[in-house]
């Protein structure tokens, strides 16, 4: 079934996505809120959160990369 | 104009453009992203060189610029992992940190992936670049947990509490390290090539400059998770070295 290639690289970005953008909306808030609590703190937050979202980043990555595979496959 | 523009970055595999005789190997092919990261060891050979060529003990100029950036990092890299273990992982950390900030950002001037067969391509698009530079820390940290907590407790560190799971945690992160790396630029490679056949005017501005933004904060994170990795396989040291010390800061904080 190659007519469904695409559809599997748009599914493969679109639900691959859903979930980092979840934890990286979660780990986003909690610092603004912690920021709003503390602002004097927040130069010690930056490092922190920044390394917390790129394992979450990494996971759309994973997806973006299975994407471009199957995407290939076709010839795109 | 689509064709010059939009379609040529959608293929993973960089082009090759020449190949290189090697003496004692053969045939080298070298691919236009490899041509592109010899260019950013170039750029960043001649900036050192400049700002340490007439170097004094009061830095005026360039040698000023270049060691404000030094001295952040060491702060940085002081601050993660302690005075004395700070100052050993910093060449490690401010050098990829830099080579992949300058290929990044050298990689959206104009000239980088246009045309057919483009001469130039964002070195970091190219996934063995980037699996290169993880495959480096990886072995890296393999070899200062070795020496920091002795063969023998770095061997039962594969086995408890579960087998294989320490494995697959140790292989996880250069994986990650390079496929973070790879995905994020190929993706803003493609994501320009788009918006500048689509909307030739204006808009591709703002996505350079989000992906300025992108590159310092990749070139970041693969710093500092090369630190966080260090600092974490080298803890047992620190603990043994520096005990008291540790300890103290502990309670202050």
């Amino acid at each position: 079934m190659p007519e469904f290639t695409p559809l599997a690289a748009g599914l493969a970005i679109g639900l691959g996505a859903l979930g980092p953008g979840l934890g990286i909306g979660f780990g986003v808030g909690k610092a603004m809120e912690a920021i709003g609590r503390n602002p004097e703190a927040s130069g010690n937050m930056f490092l922190p959160m920044i390394i917390g979202l790129a394992f979450a980043e990494a996971v759309a990555i994973y997806a973006l990369v299975v994407a471009f595979l199957l995407f290939g496959a076709i010839g795109g | 104009m689509a064709e010059q523009q939009g379609h040529h970055g959608a293929s993973i595999a960089p082009h090759e453009i020449f190949s290189l005789d090697v003496p004692g190997i053969g045939d080298v092919p070298v691919t236009n992203t490899l041509f592109s990261s010899w260019l950013a060891m170039g750029v960043l050979l001649i900036v050192a060189y400049l700002a340490t060529r007439r170097m004094s003990l009061v830095p005026s100029g360039l040698q000023n610029v270049v060691e404000a950036i030094i001295e952040q990092f060491l702060r940085m890299a002081e601050q993660t992992a302690g005075p004395k273990r700070g100052r050993r992982f910093l060449p490690l950390v401010a050098t990829s940190f830099l080579f992949i900030l300058v290929a990044n950002w050298m990689g959206i001037l104009p000239g980088y992936a246009e045309g057919q067969t483009p001469w130039l391509r964002s070195a970091n698009s190219d996934l063995n670049i980037t699996a290169a530079m993880a495959i480096v820390v990886f072995f890296w940290v393999q070899v200062s947990a070795i020496r920091a907590m002795g063969v023998v407790h770095y061997l039962k560190e594969f086995l408890v509490p579960l087998p294989l799971l320490h494995l697959f945690t140790e292989l996880g992160k250069p994986v990650s390290l390079a496929l973070r790396l790879f995905g994020n630029i190929f993706a803003g490679e493609i994501l320009i090539g788009m918006m500048s056949s689509l909307v030739p005017f204006v808009i591709p501005a703002v996505f350079l400059l989000f992906e300025m933004f992108v590159g310092v904060v990749q070139a970041l994170i693969f710093a500092m998770l090369t630190m966080a990795f260090l600092t974490i396989v080298t803890e047992h040291e620190h603990e043994h070295e520096e005990g008291a010390h540790g300890h103290a800061e502990a309670s202050h904080g």
